[in-house]
């Protein structure tokens, strides 16, 4: 008994860093965890070089300083993606948003509110018809700008997931932001306990119990700005108003073997509301699953995750599944 | 059909005897171990990174109490109140820090991006999760 005890006690290292405009937590367990984590430490520092809107020479601040540049291969399979997540979820994910988030600047120094002359026209400028892709030569229509920020953390976790594997990791947890990845199981075999935050309180909403997925959560609740007339205005636009999002749901989270298109579909199901995003789940069932908090109390979730999911002692949520 | 049974009496040794105690000190071994660490990491930890460097642990069982951190040119006001602790003052742009409000469960975190300040709660419970999402 003593000598499976000790063989439990599993090498692992931990490493956390600011960059993508978050804070990142990673551990890995197994002989090559240190190692496993420098690489992806490095990754990430890299894909924020390339893909970040505010890194100057990025392939994303050369593309929307020029409206024309030769990108990197990466960046420019990462647009593709993009561009068919948008596809796929009718533009309720768009990175051509990125002119009105400038012009709203919620999460910058100096957020405002744009009057609705200046929306209507910033508008014009939104969608993925003004994104021409060739190759890694990318071209954007006048007044277009990009921004893979709703995409590249997601993409990160990919990266991650890939060097993990290429180390023969087969158990880790990291966080980057508000996107998880869950390597295997936990060292003692029991599967990660991954909690979702309460949108309106301190504590967790909901407990899932997962292995080997991505979860990813969007909602309005952190980052806002309040107007000098009092009014609140949460960070996700919507790509079709051009306003922050009125949505009857709090947080959407997605969970699936694949971070990039989570991080996509999180904010796109946030986007959409309840009613479009159970519709959209219908549709793609099979893609993922998805833990969603409404206005009015309720938590609902997807018939995978029964046996999954714990709810929170004294919770004041509904929990109800969402049928097929 | 028929069947025989037949019984046999078995007196316990000294060897038996042996054996038994040894079964129950690795058993109690085993409990103080697993069972008497839980006990003492279960106590909630206040840890505070500034720029990736812990610069305090505090045991949240305090009495009210305020810190102040200073990095890359913002202030944040830390208060704990024995239950949870939160940013109650930045001067950053975002104020993200301050929108999180009370962290109270082991594994939550406040993020000041600007300052690079990190607030985190630490304390290994039965029921603490391994990550938080949202």
């Amino acid at each position: 008994m003593l000598l499976s005890l000790t063989a439990c006690a599993e090498k692992s290292a931990s490493t956390n860093l600011f960059a993508m405009d978050t804070y990142m937590s990673l551990t890995a367990y197994g002989s090559n965890a240190q190692t496993a984590l420098t690489d992806a430490s490095r990754r990430i520092n890299e894909l924020e070089r390339m893909l970040s809107r505010t890194v100057a020479q990025s392939d994303v601040s050369k593309l929307n300083e020029s409206r024309r540049a030769a990108v990197s291969d990466e960046t420019a399979t990462l647009l593709g993606d993009a561009l068919q997540y948008a596809a796929k979820t009718d533009g309720a994910f768009d990175v051509t948003i990125a002119p009105i988030v400038n012009a709203w600047g919620i999460t910058s120094d100096t957020p405002r509110v744009p009057d609705s002359d200046e929306i209507a026209a910033l508008l014009t400028h939104v969608g993925s018809s003004h994104v021409h892709l060739d190759g890694n030569a990318v071209t954007l229509d006048e007044g277009c700008a990009i921004d893979l920020g709703g995409i590249a953390k997601g993409y990160a976790s990919d990266c991650v997931a890939s060097i993990f594997a290429d180390y023969g990791i087969t158990s880790g947890c990291v966080s980057l932001g508000g996107n998880v990845y869950v390597c295997g199981n936990k060292p003692d075999g029991d599967k990660w306990l991954v909690a979702i935050q309460d949108p309106q309180g301190d504590d967790y909403a909901a407990m899932v119990a997962l292995s080997d997925a991505f979860a990813v959560t969007s909602g309005g609740y952190q980052r806002y700005f309040t107007a000098e007339d009092g009014t609140v205005y949460q960070h996700i636009i919507d790509p079709k108003t051009g306003y922050p999002v009125q949505s009857d749901l709090l947080s959407v989270t997605v969970i699936a073997d694949n971070g990039t298109m989570a991080d996509a579909y999180s904010t796109a199901l946030y986007v959409m509301g309840e009613r479009g995003a159970i519709d959209f789940w219908r549709a793609n069932a099979d893609r993922f699953d998805v833990v969603m908090i409404t206005t009015d109390g309720r938590l609902l979730y997807t018939p995978n995750l029964q046996d999954q999911i714990t709810e929170p002692e004294g919770t004041t949520y509904d929990f109800q599944v969402i049928d097929r | 059909m028929t069947s025989r049974s037949s019984t046999v009496k078995l007196k316990p040794t000294v060897w038996d005897g042996v054996i038994a105690a040894a079964v129950i000190a690795i058993a109690v071994i085993v409990a103080v171990v697993f069972y008497g660490n839980k006990t003492y990491s279960g106590e909630l930890r206040v840890v505070v990174s500034v720029g990736n460097r812990v610069v305090d642990t505090l045991p949240l069982s305090d009495e009210e109490a305020t810190h102040t951190y200073c990095h890359n040119g913002y202030t944040l006001l830390v208060s704990m109140d024995g239950s949870g602790v939160r940013v109650e003052q930045s001067d950053c742009p975002s104020q993200d820090c301050v929108h999180t409000g009370t962290i109270t469960r082991a594994g939550q975190s406040i993020v000041c991006l600007p300052a690079q300040i990190v607030v985190h709660l630490e304390g290994a419970s039965e029921d603490a999760p391994d990550v938080i999402v949202g």
